[in-house]
């Protein structure tokens, strides 16, 4: 079986880790794009998910399946819904690619991919205390690794390899690994 | 006939596949049904070319490598015998490129993260590419087996359940064998406790 026939039979409900890291993915973006929240709208209704998400409470809403956040709803993310919020995941990274790329290449600027970097941290770790539930030790431990700058950089690398409709299945298989 | 020459470019790669439709299989003159050559472009590295079998080991090698850096496990794809092999490096990636002529040492290209996703997004335009009829033998992307991303998830989380039911159990079974059996009894606690006589109030 080749990998564009596993695409299509492949769907599987989340884990509860996988719900997680696929909402930070997500937060990395709004992190990353100022208007990401309105791109993100814009874009799932590109991908034909209008039905699904008609407005941005409904996409909030299954952002809320991760137990991380402040609000949180019960049960499992539905088959459909983890689908289509892999592919606007996917779609979103490629639109952002060139940002991404900046950032992991090492044939930039270093002074400036510093300052790079640096804001983009203090952005995510902001939107992290903003929207997650700061009791949560999984939180706590998300704001105070002491390997901040590895966490921000295997995110980063995580969605440019998610980049793009070639980037589905790879997440997809990713986020169904044991112990996500 | 026309030969038909589709690329696909990144930042700093660019593949470029030429080809011709296959007619046997009803192919329009749009299609690439049989690959004749390639060629790759990688910035700071001499041009790479080769036929079908060659990029396809190149996609064997390089996707599942990509898969699995997702995963956060790091770990060589392709071996000695195979065109092209990948594996991770101090400052990236090493991809390793040995010609099937005899005399011609393997190249050596390495790559830093930016440039393997580019490559990456390279082979997965050309794998999606509707205009590319091929019927590529590349694995396809599954799940992690336990024991390939054991190494990368810490021993406290993934013994964690287990440790709290073991525990739980002991606990549980050393407070039973705390509570005292009637003494000159021949029956067994719960008999006895059924027998006692009730108080009214």
């Amino acid at each position: 079986m080749d990998m564009t026939q596993a695409s299509k039979t492949k769907r599987a409900i989340l884990g509860r880790r996988a719900c997680e890291r696929l909402d930070l993915l997500l937060l990395v973006i709004e992190a990353l794009d100022l208007n990401s929240s309105e791109a993100m709208l814009f874009t799932s209704h590109k991908l034909g998910f209008q039905a699904l998400f008609p407005n941005r409470v409904e996409l909030w809403k299954r952002r809320c399946y991760n137990p991380l956040r402040k609000t949180t709803r019960r049960g499992n993310l539905s088959e459909v819904d983890a689908e289509a919020l892999i592919k606007l995941l996917c779609s979103m990274a490629d639109r952002l690619y060139p940002v991404l790329r900046q950032l992991l290449s090492k044939k930039e600027p270093k002074a400036l991919n510093d300052e790079r970097w640096n804001l983009f941290g203090t952005r995510l770790n902001e939107l992290i205390q903003e929207r997650m539930n700061l009791r949560r030790g999984a939180v706590q431990r998300l704001l105070s690794k002491e390997d901040m700058n590895s966490f921000h950089y295997e995110l980063i690398f995580t969605l440019a390899l998610a980049a793009g409709p070639g980037g589905v299945d790879r997440l997809r298989a990713s986020l169904l690994d044991p112990f996500s | 006939m026309l030969k038909l020459s589709f690329r696909y470019d990144q930042t700093s790669a660019r593949l470029e596949v030429d080809g011709l439709p296959d007619i046997s299989l009803g192919h329009s003159e749009e299609t690439i049904g049989i690959i004749s050559s390639w060629t790759l472009q990688l910035v700071g590295s001499p041009e790479l070319s080769g036929k079908r079998v060659h990029l396809e080991s190149m996609m064997a090698a390089v996707l599942p490598y990509a898969r699995h850096r997702l995963s956060g496990v790091k770990r060589a794809f392709g071996d000695e015998h195979q065109p092209v092999s990948i594996s991770p490096n101090e400052s990236g990636h090493k991809l390793l490129l040995r010609s099937s002529q005899k005399g011609v040492k393997p190249l050596t290209v390495h790559l830093d993260d930016a440039e393997l996703t580019d490559l990456v997004r390279c082979l997965d335009a050309l794998r999606l590419d509707i205009r590319v009829k091929v019927s590529w033998q590349i694995p396809s992307y599954r799940p992690l087996h336990h024991k390939d991303i054991a190494d990368r998830v810490p021993f406290a989380r993934r013994f964690t359940a287990a440790l709290i039911g073991i525990s739980a159990f002991v606990s549980v079974a050393a407070i039973g064998l705390l509570i005292p059996i009637p003494e000159g009894s021949d029956l067994s606690p719960i008999e006895a406790r059924l027998t006692m006589p009730t108080r009214k109030l």
